[in-house]
């Protein structure tokens, strides 16, 4: 912290804030254990919810009379997208298996691998004695 | 009255303007931060340490990353990321990663970590990412290395999974078992079992409507158990805006905090029923596929690492699983720090990092 900040009363502030942040969460954690804060929200998720819903619902059919993309138009989109990326990662696996097997046939018949191919450290490694 | 000291007045302006100037000097540099704050994972260039997707099945995707000694221990570690988290927390930066650590000290390192579940996806429950989806990334881990055992190192939700997978198979592949702030009791996650002993909380309901529990909900929820964090932390850049490491390492932070994974709704299903509300790991009832999931069952080198000011999962929900894991070889660590600094803080990189290493390395041969 420079000299010139020390007295700025905003940092001054914010040290404060950092200070005390955990009693003032605790607090209001504390609040929110109480049984009628969670009943309460039990009751807002559901109101949220059910109106979640119906907002969706209207907004859907205003946006298609307008051609302009719902939420679960883009979700879609972003499910088509994941199944390609799933395609995809499924052909990296397959290749590097490829890969693997021909390198392994490479060195069983005596040619040599890939120049590309990393050649696989040994596993013996031994943890360092300990010191008396 | 004596007058007033020449530097003080005709200084203050100077030191003023200075500051401005080294401020915009700042702010150009940074390309102006606020309005181009880097905030995707290729712009933060977190989990820089190469790797190759060795295996891949519904959510589940396995990394392996390149080894970086010529001499490795035999036994490969898998680590299991929590099915809420991303894993480039373990692997946030060069010289901030527990990967590349790990990897310099001759571990041979995989990693399954969870991809965002499609709607259609919304079926996984606890069954398929204990038996199919952990089981399968073991089986790669196997095929891959040629081994015929490995060590499991679960992180958080990770860590219940690994641990769950275990208990199922005591006959094997598991040789070790390392848990990091892994809840185990229902009752412990106070906060939590209120909110859904309610009798008006439905999760049905909820996963019904939503089909898949989205990130943002799960972010919130977390959120909730220290409400005023976040702000202290924003607190904490406004007081170090200056200092650069600072600010890049918060953001790295503070992208991943609310870069949740959202949850199969089966899995919240069974995470709410099973494990908050009915306690089953703790009274033994829990049953995956027919079989009980018993920890007494774990008879494998466990070590169980959790965090002294840990609020996401306090000591409530952690602490009986040392006594619950039935091995002779077993040990629990309990360290300064919270939920994600005991495993990428600066505690982690001096204390606790060495300390994973020379257990692992003991066990890996």
């Amino acid at each position: 912290m420079s000299n010139e900040d020390s007295m700025d009363p905003m940092r001054l502030w914010r040290e404060w804030f950092v200070k005390s942040e955990k009693s003032w969460s605790d607090s209001l954690t504390e609040m929110m254990g109480d049984e009628r804060f969670s009943h309460g929200m039990g009751r807002y998720m559901h109101e949220a919810l059910h109106t979640h819903r119906m907002f969706s619902e209207a907004m859907a059919q205003y946006l298609a009379n307008l051609n302009i993309p719902s939420r679960a138009d883009i979700l879609d989109m972003s499910d088509r997208l994941a199944h390609i990326e799933d395609t995809l990662n499924q052909i990296q696996v397959e290749l590097r298996g490829q890969r693997a097997q021909l390198t392994k046939l490479a060195t069983s018949s005596g040619m040599a691998p890939d120049a590309g191919e990393r050649k696989r450290p040994l596993r013996t490694r031994k943890p360092a004695a300990k010191a008396d | 009255m004596p007058p007033l000291k020449e530097s003080a007045t005709q200084k203050d302006p100077e030191v003023i303007d200075q500051q401005v100037e080294r401020m915009i000097e700042r702010a150009i540099a940074r390309n102006i931060p606020g309005l181009s704050l880097p905030m995707t994972e290729s712009e933060l260039d977190v989990g820089p340490t190469p790797k190759e997707l060795v295996f891949h099945s519904e959510t589940a995707r396995l990394f392996h990353y390149e080894p970086l000694q010529d001499e490795i221990y035999r036994v490969p570690v898998l680590i299991v990321m929590s099915p809420v988290a991303k894993g480039y927390i373990l692997d946030l930066a060069r010289g901030q990663s527990l990967i590349e650590y790990l990897l310099m000290q001759g571990h041979d390192v995989y990693m399954l970590d969870w991809s965002a579940p499609r709607r259609e996806q919304a079926g996984l429950g606890l069954e398929e990412y204990v038996i199919d989806l952990v089981g399968g990334c073991i089986e790669a881990v196997l095929s891959d290395s040629g081994e015929d055992d490995v060590t499991l190192v679960g992180y958080c939700m990770g860590g219940m999974l690994s641990a769950m997978y275990t208990a199922l198979k005591p006959r094997g592949p598991v040789k070790n078992l390392v848990c990091f702030t892994t809840p185990v009791n229902g009752d412990g996650m106070a906060l939590y079992k209120k909110w859904m002993t309610s009798p008006s909380f439905d999760i049905d309901r909820l996963v019904e409507h939503l089909g898949n529990i989205p990130g943002d909900f799960i972010n919130s929820s977390i959120q909730a158990l220290r409400p005023l964090q976040r702000s202290a932390n924003q607190m904490r850049l406004l007081n170090n805006v200056e200092d650069d490491a600072f600010v890049k390492a918060h953001l790295r932070f503070d992208r991943w905090a609310v870069d949740q994974l959202p949850v199969p709704g089966n899995l919240a299903r069974a995470l709410v029923k099973d494990f908050i509300v009915g306690n089953k790991m703790i009274s033994g009832e829990l049953e995956l596929r027919g079989a009980r999931v018993e920890f007494a069952k774990i008879d494998v080198p466990f070590l169980h690492v959790a965090a002294l000011y840990d609020h996401i999962v306090p000591a409530a929900a952690s602490r009986d699983f040392i006594n619950m894991v039935g091995s002779s070889d077993k040990q629990e660590i309990v360290m300064k720090g919270g939920h994600v600094s005991l495993v990428a803080g600066g505690n982690a990189i001096f204390r606790l990092w060495p300390q994973l290493d020379a257990w692992l390395a003991e066990r890996g041969v």
